[in-house]
């Protein structure tokens, strides 16, 4: 009890991680307690669904409640709307015969794509939640594209998404060992074409214009900062503050708390994810202070997978250096070096303390120096490199035998990789990539958040749903998980969740 | 008018900081390029530094020192304030815009928490000044 901070404490902390954030007037990031509704003399607004934040799960929320005829308020802390989802690449995680998909000529079905993402979530594998999701995915497809998101009818065969004109790409995990076997794999990200990965920055202006077309108007640079509660617990209202002051917004059928992960909020990350605290860069648009999870736990609600995290280590492209192999600094092997660089960083940052290399010979070098990545030696030996490295005798040299032997017959029996990325390490110039923590790029951002049902309810540590409060998006643990398999996932998840926040809010009877 | 109150404002800010060291001085020393890479992964969020790269989220910072704000070709999507803030990157206003970047631009679209700490930020500036024509 003796170290818990006291609530100016805490807002001290976090006024200090903020130190200003463009042109906002960001002042306020603490959570006060939640005021209960007797101390409200009045409300200065109401409507029936009142949302906070503005990026893909506040904008899905909003649309869909606005389409079902209620009225809605939706604020955004930042001056422009559209959170870190508009930083994003914009691709949504979507399959089980999607029109794109067909008309492309890939197969696949729901029971697919079910099996591989129950597969490659593990055991902390929301099943309701993936289930309903894989179920639903064609109706979010053209609900996406109701709502003017365009894909082009191409397809792109590169592992990331560098082609600006393609809308379809697989993504993720599908084509590793094991879930190749598990799983028939189909290309499932889907994309609005886009240069330089700005897909988000596309996905959410479409968005952010069919909410406007919806009547939706977004206020900006409001700062959501307390729940309103009944007696009982339940969720009536939010106290907002702005330029003019502050208001009381009842809500007559529920808040939406949408307001991202907790990611630029170093108090809270070294906490709840110290793996990703020293990690660089730290990936999200400045919102993400871990607001609406806080205000959810001030009024008791539960939490899950706070140290879970998004951590890309992007060694691809280019693919060619995936022929060679990551070690740890055993200079044994760890992750199949096909995998989807969500399972490389993630992979190296639990599980291998952060540390490891990327070891290539000249044949999968890459062919010009990279801001990814810092060579931690180059020799014209294994065994002179495995020296240089101080990694124990003989190590990385039986790696290395052992990974050449199969890999000339296009075998990988450790970890199967895949025969397009197998290929013998023998011409010299042997080189190690430092792939520790502090050395190579890592982007980071937060999959823990508030306890949510399929319905996207908050679920408080009883176990019991509090009444009036939906959360979506980062805010809420959702569909992502720890490793991270697929890009995606976290729109995929925030777009379809926002959705049902909205649609059992409208029919709430409160 | 508004070089005007760009430079009051960072000399304002250059006042604040002889009465008050050290939160955020410029660091006294030369900065390391090479540890500024790390310090310069937040930006790539946003940004690109290298020549040809084109431009991300926000534009590119090839060549940024000594370019008017607000003019890399090609990137739509400046806020007005920018446009018309007649600024001239320099690593001394760059150092004193992320110390606190509530402190000048109010109204960018660039929104991020800054670099509280004045090695990181010469790190980072030594690292983008090696992106430029020679």
């Amino acid at each position: 009890m003796s170290d818990r901070p006291t609530s100016r404490t805490r807002r001290d902390f976090l006024r200090t991680g903020a130190i200003g954030a463009g042109a906002v007037t960001l002042a306020t990031y603490a959570t006060a307690p939640p005021a209960a509704v007797t101390t409200v003399r009045h409300w200065d607004d109401e409507a029936d669904v009142v949302i906070m934040g503005s990026g893909a799960a506040g904008i899905s929320a909003a649309i869909e409640a606005s389409g079902r005829g209620v009225a809605v308020r939706v604020y955004e802390m930042l001056a422009l709307a559209g959170g870190s989802s508009s930083l994003s690449g914009g691709v949504c995680y979507m399959g089980g015969g999607t029109p794109l998909q067909k008309a492309l000529g890939f197969e696949d079905s729901t029971e697919d794509m079910y099996r591989f993402m129950v597969a490659a979530s593990g055991v902390h594998a929301p099943l309701a939640k993936l289930q309903l999701y894989c179920e639903q995915s064609l109706a979010h497809f053209d609900w996406l594209v109701a709502n003017g998101v365009e894909y082009s009818r191409r397809f792109s065969a590169e592992k990331e998404l560098s082609h600006e004109e393609a809308s379809l790409y697989f993504c993720g995990n599908e084509r590793t060992h094991p879930y190749r076997e598990l799983a028939r794999p189909a290309p499932r990200g889907h994309v609005p074409p886009a240069k330089n990965q700005t897909g988000g920055r596309s996905l959410m202006q479409t968005l952010l214009a069919s909410a406007q077309r919806h009547g939706v108007h977004v206020a900006t640079g409001v700062t959501c900062e307390r729940l309103v509660c009944a007696s009982d617990g339940a969720v009536l209202g939010l106290e907002v503050r702005d330029a003019r002051g502050k208001r009381n917004i009842r809500a007559r059928k529920g808040v939406v708390l949408a307001a991202g992960g907790f990611i630029h909020n170093p108090e809270m990350l070294k906490k709840h994810a110290p793996e990703l605290f020293p990690c660089a860069p730290h990936w999200g648009r400045a919102g993400d202070m871990g607001i609406g999870i806080r205000m959810g736990m001030s009024i008791g609600a539960n939490v899950l997978h706070m140290h879970h995290g998004f951590a890309v280590l992007p060694l691809y492209p280019p693919e060619n250096v995936l022929k060679g192999v990551v070690v740890n600094v055993r200079g044994q092997r760890c992750v199949a070096e096909d995998s989807y660089y969500g399972v490389i960083g993630h992979d190296l940052l639990f599980k291998q303390g952060g540390r490891g290399y990327l070891i290539v010979d000249r044949n999968s070098d890459y062919s010009a120096p990279d801001y990814r990545l810092v060579a931690a030696g180059e020799a014209p030996t294994i065994a002179a490199l495995e020296a240089q490295l101080g990694l124990p005798p003989e190590s990385l040299q039986q790696t290395v035998t052992y990974y050449n032997r199969f890999a000339e017959r296009g075998e990988d029996p450790l970890l199967g990789k895949a025969r397009d990325y197998l290929a013998p390490l023998i011409q010299q110039p042997f080189k190690a990539y430092d792939l520790g923590v502090d050395k190579a790029f890592y982007a980071v951002h937060t999959f823990g958040g508030l306890e949510t049902t399929v319905n996207a309810e908050v679920v408080n540590a009883g176990g019991e749903i509090i009444p009036g409060l939906y959360a979506a998006g980062r805010t809420a643990a959702g569909i992502p998980v720890s490793p991270y398999y697929a890009s995606g996932l976290s729109i995929g998840d925030a777009t379809f969740f926002g959705r049902r926040a909205a649609m059992h809010a409208v029919a709430r009877r409160a | 008018m508004r070089v005007l109150t760009a430079l009051v404002a960072l000399l304002s800010l250059a006042g604040a900081v002889l009465a008050e060291p050290p939160a955020n001085a410029p660091a006294d020393t030369p900065g390391d390029p090479v540890r500024g890479r790390q310090i310069f992964a937040p930006c790539r969020t946003c940004h690109y530094p290298e020549k040809g790269y084109g431009h991300h989220n926000g534009p590119s910072l090839f060549g940024v020192f000594g370019r008017r704000a607000g003019t890399q070709e090609g990137f739509l999507y400046y806020s007005e304030t920018v446009k018309s803030s007649n600024l001239i990157w320099t690593p001394a206003l760059l150092d004193a815009w992320l110390a606190n970047p509530g402190s000048l631009l109010s109204g960018t679209n660039m929104m991020f928490v800054g670099i509280p700490d004045a090695r990181d930020r010469a790190d980072l500036i030594a690292y983008l000044a090696q992106f430029r024509d020679r």
